[in-house]
């Protein structure tokens, strides 16, 4: 295998394995979870578009209305609603 | 000859008129007199003569009503219609169905609506069963059923459960605090803070798990009856 080949090989698998911890959540569920944990802090929001899975627990949305937060579950074990 | 017999009856008719004009006027210029107008409505009273025909007397007094009749009939129309039947009677006749006619349908009306709220409490009665059985519940709360419901409920999320428990563990901090202090003036804040959770657990639960909703919305006095007192708060 080349040089030119291997270069290759990796630009193409690098989106692919930096995608792989942020994968987006489309189960309408989820979203419907996430809307309704957003309402219950008070935030606005209307309803939840799209929403980026992080990590466990921790999802990145965006809102009908064009807003953006960050839920995810903290330490002490609380769901936290943060405004991006 | 013939001039002596016209004489003598023109003597008589200026006799009979006389006699005539004797009778007359003593009624007809109390009634004539005040206004002369009312000679014309005078005209019609020979229609009433023919009935009176025999005493001129009696004669007199109805023609002195039917000018009173109609100038009182209009208002007294809904009191009596049945006394001024021959004055007024075409007159009268269709207003006095027009009274009775709204008369008819009020007493109508009244009788429809009885049907209709009778036909509500049927359908009163049905949801009505289900307040007495979860009252019966609320009497018999059981709060791990309705713990363990929650947690499996599928109508709400694993992020809103959990926040939903982060908000109950709050509200719980604060009964304790409240039942530490001596002070119960916070216990109207109290109140609204679990009346607001328990709308926000109803507007989760009522579209994806009603028959919970309503257990739930059915213990809540229960439930407030437990948080309030001190013992009871204490063996939760």
């Amino acid at each position: 295998m080349s040089w030119r080949t291997k270069v290759r090989a990796a630009i193409v698998s690098m989106p692919i394995l930096m995608a792989g911890p942020a994968l987006a959540a489309d189960d309408p569920a989820v979203l419907k979870d996430l809307t309704a944990v957003i309402a219950l802090q008070g935030q606005p929001c209307g309803q939840v578009v799209t929403a980026t899975k992080q990590g466990d627990n921790d999802y990145a949305v965006a809102c009908k209305d064009g807003s953006r937060y960050r839920v995810f579950v903290n330490a002490e074990g609380r769901v936290v609603v943060q405004k991006q | 000859m013939i001039g002596n017999r016209a004489g003598a009856v023109a003597a008589g008719v200026l006799v009979l008129l006389c006699q005539a004009c004797d009778s007359t006027p003593p009624a007809s210029r109390p009634t004539g007199g005040a206004a002369s107008r009312e000679a014309a409505p005078a005209a019609p009273a020979p229609a009433s003569k023919p009935e009176a025909g025999p005493t001129a007397e009696t004669a007199t007094p109805p023609r002195a009503e039917p000018p009173r009749a109609p100038a009182t009939a209009p208002p007294v129309k809904p009191i009596v219609p049945d006394r001024v039947k021959q004055p007024a009677s075409q007159t009268t006749t269709p207003p006095t169905p027009a009274a009775p006619t709204p008369a008819s349908p009020t007493p109508a009306e009244p009788a429809p609506p009885a049907p209709t709220p009778a036909s509500p409490p049927p359908a009163a009665q049905t949801p009505a069963p289900p307040p007495p059985t979860t009252p019966a519940h609320a009497a018999t709360l059981d709060l791990s059923s309705l713990e363990k419901r929650l947690r499996e409920t599928k109508a709400i999320g694993v992020f809103t459960k959990l926040s939903l428990k982060n908000e109950v563990d709050d509200l719980l901090e604060q009964f304790r605090e409240f039942h530490r202090s001596p002070d119960q003036s916070s216990r109207a804040k109290l109140r609204q803070a679990y009346d607001l959770l328990l709308l926000k657990v109803l507007s989760l639960l009522q579209d994806g798990d009603p028959g919970l909703a309503r257990d739930v919305s059915s213990s809540r006095e229960a439930l407030w009856s437990i948080l309030v007192d001190p013992d009871k708060f204490k063996n939760l």
